[in-house]
């Protein structure tokens, strides 16, 4: 009998699961272009790019009892992740608006959509690995920790974004260069 | 009301057969079958096999063991055929993203490997009846449930953290899959443990009502046209990204 309840409950969280994704999607699809305004939320990249410099971890060490260092080598790590999950957060943001742009007519502005959300995938791939990565190295601050490549795709990912912006609304190249 | 054998629950047992006749026939009319060839295949199964099942429980002259075993029959057939409509609305969610493509199937594959132990282990602690031709369909239908509750929960969890856009035809089925599965798994556990006794007949009128909920869905998503709101084009924000630029700016000047 204990099985048979064991089996309901999981049964009801898949149901509530399968529920809560359809009603999520319905609600997505029809509040698409007011949903995604101002979700984008901007990352520092120097501080991001400081951050997981390995050199700055290095000198750090160098510099710093091994106590203290664990203790700063742990806040790093914690400013890290957050930085991470707010680039996962842009990520998905950004494969919806590619999504949502693929289907255009003008050939350009599909291929740019089509690689921003392949872009933007990987980015949000790599984002859950680093994150794996950093809270192993919370557990283990003196191991070696490298989320380069969150951040190689998060360069990627931006350009991919602009182009497709620029694509969409000329107005914004202009700014870009008035910067 | 809720009595085998009444109205309701004849009704409940042939309508969503009819149903999936017209709607096998509607794909095939507007040439769905070829997009999604195995859940046509699926349509017609369920409704020529439930067709027959039912045929054969009705009938007075069919014996116990012979509706069991044909039971036992289309519930192996059942089972795969919905694994290969599964692995379709994986093959269609994921056409479009390319560079999911490795990590999806080594995602599926773990899961896949885990949910197959978890029903095995849950197989063996399975209470026998006298006949064991109704242990044994009991326990292949419960088992084969957390294989494809599991699978289709994973699924929606997978589609949803990296915000893939379902097709309108793709979500359905795949939301018609995941209710019928998960209404299966809580059936089949509690089926396979004798918790109502007697009354086990209650549970099969749940199990067939939602059936015939599911296949109004497939008849929803596949059959009715889809709303423009989705095609519409999102533009970036212009105010977004013109953060987004400076901070790429930035990292050109360096």
């Amino acid at each position: 009998m204990n099985l048979a309840i064991v089996l309901v409950i999981a049964a009801v969280f898949a149901l509530a699961t399968i529920l809560s994704v359809a009603v999520t999607r319905s609600l997505q699809t029809s509040k698409q272009s007011a949903c995604l305004t101002g979700t984008i939320r901007p990352i520092d990249v120097e501080a991001f790019r400081n951050l997981i410099d390995p050199d700055e971890d290095e000198y750090l060490r160098r510099r710093l009892p091994a106590a203290q260092f664990r203790t700063v080598r742990r806040e790093r790590l914690r400013a890290m992740a957050a930085y991470v999950h707010v680039a996962a957060g842009n990520a998905a943001v950004l494969v919806r608006v590619g999504d949502a742009a693929v289907a255009n007519g003008d050939v350009q502005v599909a291929e740019a959509a089509h690689q921003l959300v392949n872009d933007a995938l990987l980015l949000r791939r790599n984002c859950i690995l680093a994150l794996g990565r950093i809270y192993l190295a919370l557990a283990w601050p003196n191991s070696g920790f490298a989320a380069a490549r969150v951040f190689e795709r998060y360069e990627r990912v931006s350009g991919a974004a602009m182009l497709l912006g620029r694509l969409q609304n000329p107005r914004a190249a202009v700014r870009l260069s008035a910067l | 009301m809720l009595q085998p054998h009444s109205v309701l629950w004849h009704y409940l047992w042939v309508a969503p057969n009819v149903l999936l006749v017209v709607l096998a026939f509607m794909m095939w009319k507007r040439r769905l079958h070829r997009e999604f060839p195995a859940f046509f295949c699926y349509a017609i199964f369920e409704a020529a096999g439930g067709s027959a099942i039912y045929a054969i429980d009705v009938s007075p002259s069919v014996s116990g063991p012979t509706y069991w075993w044909s039971y036992f029959l289309f519930l192996v057939v059942e089972a795969f055929v919905k694994f290969v409509v599964i692995g379709e609305v994986f093959t269609h969610l994921l056409r479009r993203y390319q560079p999911l493509g490795k990590l999806a199937k080594v995602l599926v594959s773990g899961v896949g490997v885990i949910l197959v132990f978890t029903a095995t282990i849950i197989a063996a602690y399975a209470n026998p009846t006298a006949f064991w031709l109704i242990s044994a369909t009991r326990i292949l239908g419960r088992s084969v449930s957390v294989v494809q509750c599991g699978l289709i929960v994973f699924l929606f969890v997978f589609a949803a953290h990296f915000r893939l856009s379902w097709g309108r035809v793709v979500f359905g089925i795949t939301l018609g899959f995941g209710i019928v599965a998960g209404v299966y798994l809580a059936y089949w556990a509690l089926m396979a443990e004798w918790f109502l006794g007697q009354r086990t007949y209650l549970l099969d009128f749940m199990n067939m009502a939602t059936y015939h909920v599911c296949v109004l869905i497939w008849f929803y998503y596949l059959l009715l046209p889809q709303e423009s709101v989705t095609t519409s084009v999102v533009s970036l924000p212009e105010h977004d990204l013109a953060i987004w630029n400076r901070e790429l700016e930035r990292l050109l000047h360096q």
